[in-house]
């Protein structure tokens, strides 16, 4: 058994292709995830439309407002762009650390992110750095924020008709701080056990002006941590409201057991990890 | 070609270029490397449709004739393999980091070569040769 | 694997256990269940659909309620399902307990849910928590069935 593959040169052309084969046709980029899914027998699409030709979709862009991602941009693009490093050195680190550069030359980040598997890298760094997504279908564009974007387990909240286009990321405030810390028991190109993604300012009193938290690999979802943001938001972050905020965590995630660790043990790691993320935010303002 | 051949598929069972070996089969064990237009990669995560009118070098690919390649000189003489089943995979790993950074740091060496396991566990001669054909 | 679930349906007992041992009707209740017809004594055949992410089963089988016992509000039931496409079957047994409580019924299904071939490949986790996704809305909805 196998698939027809298509390769659209446009964006209305791949459209055209999805519109026509309805549910029969499936999207690939990179086609990492896509080539172990059809191997493992789990997907048996008749139409297989590849983006990789589509000029449009690759590409990094930066301005003083945003930086956009073209969806087939690679990871090991966008962990080598200038452009992204000007932005954000924790974005460069974080896609420097997914699995290894075999990965990262093939998968793509609009692949990654229409895949939907919870534990990957770069969401939850998206999340808190206030990204969004840009949506193409015949009724034109529209813009989904990462927030909005995960439904469940490799499930968006993209419609069929839609094509993930590129990922547009807000320029930062001028002295916001950024990490990405993942828990790893096992090997280093593994998926986490736990990932924690981190932005905070401070007031020159040093107090936190501003404070996003997202976790990676603790439910069906990369997750905003919002009751550790609010516990934050104006406060003086010293290593106690830091410890106090980070337990909170427990209220924002959903783990379930799986290979990496239990949801027991995620709960335990999340509020861990949580705390030595804002800690080292803390400690790297001066 | 079927849509859903692999790389891997394409180079050992239609063109029997058998030096790239088939491990893990999902990406990880770095076996199956090659090089696509310089980039390592994963042929059997590869569709080979992808690599259509793309430079593919494999291991076969490494010696000049009879004159090896710096790289697989050095594992010979520094010991860099035991069993041999991931040598082929190591040394497209190897190649593509020598030709992105001349002078490698040791821990570059192992962040960058971290993707290709050896069962035998022969890293410190693989490590070693690394730096031996960098001398 | 064995799953159970517990729900509150707001309906007495009675009512409860009409619904539930019918299985047309109650397979209606079911997210992603296309026609149930009947195949025999107690026995019907029926077809799932159940949708993760790009992953699509479609699980045709049989189901058949093997025993009741109104007295105590219990039933068991057994489904055998194979999806053809993808290659891979789930062969299920499935507890009832109907429990009053009150005006309302408590439900309690326990399931011992085998899964062969490429089916299996989702592992654990995925599969619970579908299941458990499935079992809540079939709740939910008895309850508004009989509301």
């Amino acid at each position: 058994m196998t698939y027809d593959y298509h390769e659209p040169e446009t964006v209305a052309e791949a459209l055209d292709l999805m519109a026509r084969h309805g549910e029969d046709a499936h999207l690939v980029a990179g086609a990492t995830a896509f080539t172990l899914l059809w191997r493992q027998g789990l997907l048996r699409p008749g139409h297989v439309i590849g983006l990789r030709r589509i000029v449009g979709l690759g590409g990094i862009t930066a301005t003083d407002k945003e930086l956009v991602i073209g969806a087939t941009a690679t990871h090991r693009e966008i962990e080598r762009s200038a452009d992204v490093a000007r932005h954000c050195p924790a974005l460069t680190r974080t896609f420097a650390s997914v699995a290894t550069v075999r990965i990262r030359n093939q998968a793509t980040l609009g692949g990654n992110l229409a895949h939907a598997d919870p534990a990957q890298d770069p969401p939850p760094m998206l999340m808190a750095l206030g990204a969004e997504v840009v949506a193409a279908s015949a009724a034109g564009e529209r813009t989904i924020a990462l927030d909005d974007l995960f439904v469940d387990v490799f499930t968006t909240s993209l419609r069929s008709d839609e094509v993930l286009t590129a990922i547009r990321v807000p320029a930062l405030a001028p002295g916001t701080h950024a990490t990405y810390l993942k828990f790893l028991p096992q090997t280093a190109d593994d998926y986490a056990t736990v990932s924690v993604a981190a932005t905070m300012r401070f007031t020159d009193d040093g107090e936190v002006a501003d404070v996003r938290v997202a976790l990676g690999a603790c439910g069906p979802t990369p997750v905003r941590a919002r009751s550790v943001e609010d516990a934050l938001a104006g406060a003086v972050p010293d290593a106690a409201r830091i410890a106090d905020a980070a337990a909170r965590v427990d209220a924002d995630i959903a783990p379930f057991d799986d290979v990496r660790g239990s949801a027991g043990y995620k709960r335990d790691m999340a509020r861990v990890w949580t705390e030595r993320a804002l800690l080292s935010l803390v400690e790297g303002r001066a | 070609m079927r849509a859903d051949r692999r790389l891997i598929d394409a180079l050992r069972d239609d063109l029997g270029c058998i030096g790239t070996k088939e491990g893990c089969s999902i990406g990880v064990c770095g076996a199956c490397s090659v090089l696509v237009d310089g980039k390592l990669l994963s042929a059997c995560l590869m569709p080979a449709v992808f690599v259509s009118g793309r430079a593919v070098t494999t291991v076969e690919g490494l010696a000049r004739g009879d004159e090896l390649s710096p790289l697989q000189d050095a594992f010979i003489r520094e010991g860099g393999f035991q069993c041999g089943i991931c040598t082929p995979g190591q040394l497209i790993a190897a190649t593509a980091l020598l030709a992105e950074r001349r002078r490698p740091s040791d821990d570059e060496i192992r962040e960058w070569m971290m993707g290709n396991l050896c069962r035998c566990t022969g890293y410190h001669g693989i490590t070693r040769a690394i730096k031996a054909a960098m001398a | 694997m064995k799953l159970s679930h517990t729900a509150l349906v707001r309906a007495p007992r009675s009512r409860v256990w009409k619904l539930v041992t019918d299985v047309p009707a109650a397979a209606r209740c079911v997210p992603g269940v296309a026609a149930v017809t009947p195949s025999g004594t107690g026995k019907y055949k029926g077809s799932l659909l159940v949708q993760l992410g790009p992953v699509r089963l479609v699980l045709d089988g049989d189901v058949a309620l093997t025993a009741t016992d109104e007295a105590a509000g219990k039933a068991s039931v057994r489904a055998d399902a194979k999806d053809s496409r993808l290659g891979g079957t789930v062969r299920a047994t499935m507890d009832l307990a109907l429990v009053d409580k009150g005006e309302d019924t408590e439900l309690r299904i326990t399931s011992d849910v085998r899964i062969a071939g490429r089916i299996g490949e989702f592992g654990q986790p995925v599969i619970q928590r579908k299941a458990d996704q499935l079992m809540t809305q079939f709740a939910e909805c008895l309850a508004r069935t009989l509301a």
